[in-house]
Order: structure tokens, then C-alpha cells, then sequence
């Protein structure tokens, strides 16, 4: 009796160590059902699979797709959701596309978004497919630097952007009639139309007890989107563009003379400025910017909606983009194929997304509709027509010498930089930490010091 | 009767054999997943530590094999002359000492208190449950609090501001001494707990009969701690700091969180197993990152074994 409950007892712990091994196939049989969808050909959807997985950093674009689009009968939406920081969600995207041909059917992405910093890594690489192969091309209505950025070197498109995102400055229209005399648009306009002018307005914002920006890296993406270099040459040697240099030298003096807050760009203390107790005076932001980020102006109690308008700025720019790029190896094509359209070709849904989502859509013909309609205003701008100013922005949007290693350098380098600007540290001990980070980064890179 | 006590003596050294078999194979399974789960990548971590490897977006660079050229490269000093692994490891051991002296301190002192009949504290198992909770929260929610809190328009700064002790907001992200003792006070907070119920658990072990032959002989608390009680703690404290060196040296998480992964400012708040976890993403560079293992491995083997020579030579040469 001992012995056989020995026994048991030890097959019982055998069991245990080897209860971790099983088969990894997926969940649920790889048979679609024939049955006839909505909007596509039977005959195709008798190919498809039933699940379409989407790959996306936020919600924002789900709560368009659950509102906009009717997914086809049969299919269920599977939403995979990493944040982009640090770049982790580009790390589960690598990791599930470099898997895409040994993975299931229903394990298989077949639809990420992605954003304008990391685009060209996927854009370059076989993992995407080029969608004119599944009906989809560049239309007229879209935007150029929109089309541009989602082919490759071979002019191959490999998706679309549902979004045009030119950014402006947001300024508060209370404050800017203390500083400057008046909160008309044209005239705000005309006092920053460049680096200089803006400068200038800081020192006498900085004066009345204003800051000019709330974070130091508000102005990072504005210099860094107009540099005239990549951040690598041919040989793949870091270098610093002028632009980059000039914002090194703004942040500092900005930190400096108190025009502007150390805080990060989605920190608290920034978020705190929005409120109608807020003393600062411009952001820095697209049209999704003051629609979701901006939800302390927004607010009832303390906010201070409608005391704000919109101009160009310094400079033109873009922050954003969220382009629906196509992997190879999708068995959903028909389904891909009607999502994409439907976000930049129907004007029916592009036109819902300005209305009542406060977006640029990447539809020129819709964006001019509103753009000229008397009518139509915001009211969190005092009424502005926020589409016409960004239909005359989004022609200056420029997308050229971008590379694959952009989301992180850019990402941290006003935060590696800090405590140079506070002058904690000399500019040399500054550099060096970059190239450092740089380093453990994307090692490929060769850095200054390694030269 | 001959024959008798012969099948005896068979019978037992059948049976001790067969017991020693069962032993081995209930501790099997033990080896069996170390071995494939620890060990074997432990010697890969080594191994790879020689190779060049990472990753280039969605290009796999090497494995080519290059030598030490991953442990010269460690060692490399910056354009500013400074040695970047050599200055991590200072952070690491300014951070974990910073934590640690207290955390012995006020662990001893609370054994004490606790295992002490003249004081008879009541209510004892809420003091120690309440005393080891910080341990059960999970590292970086308890980052995040403190980032938080600490933050130029959180509740620390604005209860300084209105007490009037500062002028205006201090911050706690940018002066390398107070980002050291958040994430030092951090690591105290959720250790000390833990250390205290070792420390009781060694006290209670000591025989009584010491302490009250020392009372009756006339020696007072201070004598009677630093002569009996401290001398025949010895093996336990020794284990308690090897263990929380061993911890220390590995911190990750507090400091990952409260600096956004950058340890600043400058860089003084990197540690080790930081600088480890930058090579990972998203480069997967293993190979730098099997030197930093190995550089992590040496350093805790060679300081362990001062801590455990020193101590127990002192605890052995006391006792005389």
C-alpha cells in the first residue's frame, strides 16, 4: 500500500514537470465559413480567414472602426494593443510579423498601424505587401506626404493614412491679449511667423508673468521635422542636423530664462497648464491634439474651452499621421482592402471623422468642404474654422530623410539632454550620455566617439 | 540462527539501498529544471557574451564571433574619460548601501524590541504583518507612487511649499542625491519587513539561559547585545547582507520606473541590471549584454565572499 502510494506520488510529480510541454497550434479549426458578407464577392470570402487581427499602439483608431465601419459577417475584430513607448509596441509587431508565415490563420496580423517615426522600417521590408496587389492605390484626395511615407524606395505603396495631421500653435486667446494686444489669428500669426519673432514674444510673455510653452520639448518635433538631413548618413554615422542643434540651443535658453517648464510632454505638470488657472501662453499639437490631450481645457469646472484659437506658427510641421499598413501574408485581403477605403476614399465616413471626431481626414476634396464652409467652427477654438487653417498647413507638410532609427532618438533626446539645459552638467558630459544611449540602442549606429 | 540474523542483515541493506534510489528520484525533477532552465543558459549568457548580435530593425546582425570585443568595448571610456560600466556599478552600490545600513539598523533594533520580555510589546502579529506588507507591493506600482508624489506639482512639493520650508518647487527628479535616496528609501521600506522576522527568528533562537546568566552576572542591554546576542547572530546576518547584496546589486525595477528608463539625472541612477536591460530592447544585442552579465556575476561572487570572510572571521574571533 506504501509502495504504490510512493509510486503514485512520484508519477504525480512527473507529471507536474512535463504539464508546461503541448502543442502550440491555435485555438479554433482554420475553416471559414462560405458565407456571402456584405460588401465583398462570395466567392472571396470563401478564402478568408475569420479573424482579423489589427496591431495598434491606442484606441484612437478603434473608436473610429467601431463607430465608421460594419465589419463583415462572420469575422471577428481581434484588437492587439501594446503602447509605443520605449518602442514596445514595435517590438511585439516585429516580433508577431517576423512570425506571420509560421503562425495560424487566426493568429496572423492582418492590419498595424503605424506612426510617421518608425514607418520606413516597415515599409522597407518584405513583411509588407504592396496593396495595389489588392486593389487599393494612391487616390488623388490624399495627401502627398501621406502617400510618400507609406512607399518604399521602389514607389511600391504598402498602405494608407486615414489621418493628415498638420500641427499648429494652440494658443490662448485670454493671454494672448495680454501680451500682445490681440487674439486675431492673422495678428498672432504675424508676431511668430519665425524662430526670432517667437523668441521675442517669449521674453514679453516671460515679463507679464507668462510662460510661452509648457514643456521644453514642445518645440522639438517643429525643429525636428524640418532638418535637412537624416540622422545617419550613407554609412550609417550619426549626425547632427542645424535644426536639432537649434533646438538644443531654444530648450537652453528657454529653461534658462524661465520662458518655459521642465517638464516632460505628457507629464502632469504640463497637463496642469490647461486649466484656466494654467500661464501659458502656446502648445504645440495637430487637431488630435486638443481633441484627446487636451481634456483639462475641456473640462467643465476649471477648464477654459473656447479661449483658444489656432495659427501656423514658426514654422510649418506634422505629428503624425496613422498610417494602415498592409503585412504580407494577410488572410483577410478583401476585408483589408474595404477598411482602407472606406478611411480615405468614403466621403461619406471621412467627412463623419471632421465633423464630429475634430479630425483632418486624408481626404483633400472632404477637408475643402468644410474648410469652406462659413458655418462651421469649433468651439473649443471660439468658433475658429480649425479645418480651413490646417487644409493651407498640410500643403507645407514636408516628410523627407527619415530613417528607421528616428522614434528613439528622437524620443529621448530632449530627456537626455535636461540636465544640460538646467546646467547641471557641461554640454560634452550631455553628448557623450547620448552617444552612450545611442549605443545601446541601435548598436548598427556609429557614433561619434566609436569612430 | 546463523542463517537468521544473515537474512536479517540482507534484508536491512536491501532495504537502505532501495530508499536512497527513491531519494534521487524525488529530487530529479529539481536538477532536471535547473539544469535545462538555469544552468545551461547560464553557460549560453557566457557564450554569446563572445559573439556579436543584434538586431538592426528587422535585420539580424551576426552572431559573428569577435573575442573580448564586447568586454573592451565595457570598458571603453567615453569622449570624457569616464568608464560608463564602472560608474553604473558605483550607482548600483551608493544606491544599495544607501538602502541597506538602515534597513539593518532598524531591522536589529525592531528584533529586538520585539524579542525583548522586559518590554512585552502587545500585539505583536499585527505589528509584524503591517511591517512586512511594503514587501508584498509590486515594485514598480510603488515607483509609480512615489514618481507621482514626488513630482514637481505633487503632494510633497506643494506640502513644503505651504509649510514654507522651501520657496518653490524642489525637484526631486533632477539633484543626484535625492533621486538616490527615493529609490534607496523605496528599497528600504519594502525589505526592512523581512529582515526584521529573520532577525527575530535568529533571536528567538538563542538559548534564554545566556541572557539571564548575563542579567544575573550584572551585564547591561548594550553588553548583553554586543557580547552574546550579536556574536551568535552572526550566521544570519551574514546571510541577510549576501542575500540583500545579491538583491542590491540586481535592482531593476525601482529605479527603471522612477527615472523613465533613463536614470538620470547624468546617468547616476542607472544600475547595473538597467544597463542590461537597454542593450534588450530593441537591439536584442546579446551579446553586449552576456558581458554585463558576466561583469554582474564576478562583481557579486567576489563581494560576497569578502562579506562572508570578514564577517565570519569577526563573528568567529569574538566568540573567544
Amino acid at each position: 500500500m506504501k509502495k504504490a502510494l510512493s509510486i503514485l506520488l512520484v508519477l504525480v510529480l512527473m507529471v507536474g514537470l512535463l504539464a508546461g510541454c503541448g502543442d502550440k497550434t491555435g485555438t479554433g479549426t482554420p475553416v471559414s465559413p462560405p458565407s456571402g458578407s456584405g460588401t465583398s464577392t462570395p466567392a472571396k470570402t470563401a478564402e478568408e480567414g475569420k479573424v482579423f487581427n489589427i496591431y495598434a499602439w491606442n484606441e484612437e483608431f478603434k473608436g473610429f472602426f467601431e463607430k465608421y465601419y460594419t465589419v463583415p459577417e462572420g469575422i471577428t475584430v481581434n484588437w492587439i494593443i501594446t503602447p509605443s513607448d520605449g518602442g514596445a509596441y514595435q517590438e511585439k509587431l516585429d516580433a508577431a510579423l517576423l512570425a506571420q508565415e509560421s503562425a495560424s490563420p487566426d493568429e496572423k496580423v492582418d492590419l498595424f498601424l503605424a506612426e510617421a517615426d518608425y514607418i520606413l522600417k516597415y515599409v522597407e521590408s518584405d513583411l509588407t505587401m504592396d496593396v495595389s496587389t489588392i486593389g487599393v492605390t494612391a487616390a488623388p484626395t490624399m495627401y502627398q506626404y501621406t502617400v510618400q511615407a507609406a512607399s518604399d524606395s521602389q514607389g511600391r505603396m504598402k498602405g494608407v493614412s486615414f489621418q493628415c495631421c498638420p500641427a499648429a500653435v494652440i494658443y490662448r486667446r485670454s493671454i494672448a491679449k495680454d501680451v500682445l494686444g490681440t487674439d486675431d489669428p492673422a495678428k498672432v500669426q504675424e508676431a511668430i511667423s519665425d524662430w526670432d519673432k517667437f523668441d521675442a514674444v517669449a521674453a514679453k510673455a516671460k515679463e507679464k508673468g507668462y510662460y510661452m510653452t509648457a514643456s521644453y520639448v514642445e518645440t522639438y518635433r517643429t525643429f525636428s521635422n524640418n532638418c535637412s538631413m537624416p540622422w545617419v548618413d550613407a554609412n550609417n554615422k550619426l549626425q547632427f542636423d542645424p535644426m536639432i542643434l537649434a533646438y538644443l540651443k531654444q530648450a537652453k535658453e528657454y529653461l534658462e530664462k524661465g520662458y518655459t517648464l521642465p517638464a516632460g510632454i505628457w507629464d502632469d505638470e504640463k497637463n496642469q497648464q490647461m486649466f484656466a488657472t494654467g500661464k501659458t501662453m502656446c502648445f504645440f499639437g495637430p487637431a488630435w491634439y486638443y481633441n484627446f490631450c487636451m481634456g483639462n481645457a475641456m473640462d467643465p469646472e476649471k477648464g477654459c474651452s473656447g479661449d483658444w484659437a489656432i495659427v501656423q506658427g514658426p514654422q510649418a510641421y506634422f505629428w503624425g499621421g496613422t498610417w494602415l499598413l498592409a503585412p504580407a501574408g494577410t488572410d483577410n485581403p478583401t476585408m483589408l482592402k474595404d477598411i482602407m477605403d472606406t478611411f480615405t476614399i468614403n466621403e461619406e465616413v471621412c467627412s463623419k471623422l471632421v465633423e464630429n471626431e475634430m479630425q483632418f481626414s486624408n481626404n483633400t476634396k472632404v477637408n475643402q468642404k468644410f474648410a469652406d464652409d462659413p458655418n462651421y467652427g469649433n468651439e473649443f477654438l471660439g468658433g475658429q474654422n480649425d479645418t480651413a487653417v490646417f487644409v493651407e498647413l498640410a500643403k507645407n507638410i514636408k516628410f523627407e530623410h527619415k530613417t528607421q532609427y528616428d522614434q528613439l532618438l528622437n524620443e529621448q533626446l530632449p530627456g537626455v539632454f535636461l540636465d544640460y539645459f538646467l546646467g547641471n552638467i557641461t554640454e560634452d558630459q550631455a553628448y557623450a550620455n547620448y552617444y552612450q544611449y545611442v549605443n545601446e540602442k541601435y548598436p548598427a549606429i556609429i557614433t561619434p566617439d566609436e569612430a | 540462527m546463523p542463517r537468521q540474523i544473515e537474512e536479517n542483515i540482507a534484508i536491512r541493506r536491501h532495504r537502505s539501498v532501495s530508499y536512497a534510489k527513491w531519494g534521487y528520484l524525488f529530487i530529479a525533477p529539481f536538477f532536471i529544471v535547473y539544469i535545462l532552465c538555469t544552468l545551461i543558459p547560464q553557460f549560453l549568457t557566457v557564450y554569446n557574451s563572445f559573439f556579436e548580435s543584434y538586431m538592426d530593425g528587422l535585420k539580424q546582425v551576426g552572431p559573428n564571433y569577435v573575442g573580448i570585443k564586447n568586454y573592451i568595448a565595457l570598458f571603453t571610456p567615453d569622449s570624457n574619460g569616464v568608464i560608463g560600466i564602472i560608474k553604473y556599478t558605483q550607482n548600483t552600490l551608493i544606491i544599495w548601501i544607501l538602502g541597506a545600513v538602515p534597513q539593518f539598523v532598524i531591522a536589529m533594533l525592531l528584533a529586538l524590541f520585539f524579542t525583548s520580555y522586559r518590554l512585552n510589546i502587545k500585539g505583536q502579529p499585527f505589528f509584524k504583518s503591517v511591517i512586512y506588507l511594503p514587501n508584498l507591493i509590486m515594485a514598480s506600482a510603488f515607483a509609480m507612487l512615489f514618481f507621482t508624489l514626488f513630482s514637481n506639482v505633487g503632494p510633497v512639493n506643494q506640502l513644503l511649499l505651504q509649510t514654507g520650508i522651501i520657496d518653490q518647487t524642489f525637484d526631486f527628479f533632477r539633484s543626484k542625491v535625492s533621486v538616490r535616496l527615493l529609490i534607496a528609501l523605496m528599497n528600504f521600506l519594502m525589505w526592512f519587513g523581512n529582515t526584521t522576522i529573520l532577525f527575530m527568528a535568529g533571536i528567538m533562537g538563542i538559548d534564554q539561559e545566556l541572557f539571564e546568566s548575563a542579567t544575573i552576572d550584572g551585564a547591561n542591554s548594550t553588553q548583553v547585545f554586543f557580547r552574546i546576542t550579536l556574536p551568535l547572530l552572526m550566521p544570519i546576518v551574514v546571510y541577510a547582507i549576501i542575500t540583500a547584496m545579491i538583491g542590491g546589486l540586481q535592482m531593476f525595477d525601482v529605479p527603471q520606473v522612477l527615472t523613465n528608463r533613463l536614470g538620470n539625472p547624468d546617468r547616476t541612477a542607472l544600475t547595473l541590471v538597467m544597463y542590461l536591460n537597454s542593450y534588450l530592447t530593441p537591439s536584442k544585442n546579446y551579446g553586449m549584454s552576456g558581458a554585463v552579465s558576466m561583469y554582474l556575476f564576478i562583481i557579486t561572487a567576489f563581494l560576497s565572499m569578502i562579506v562572508y570572510r570578514s564577517m565570519i572571521r569577526q563573528g568567529t574571533s569574538s566568540r573567544r
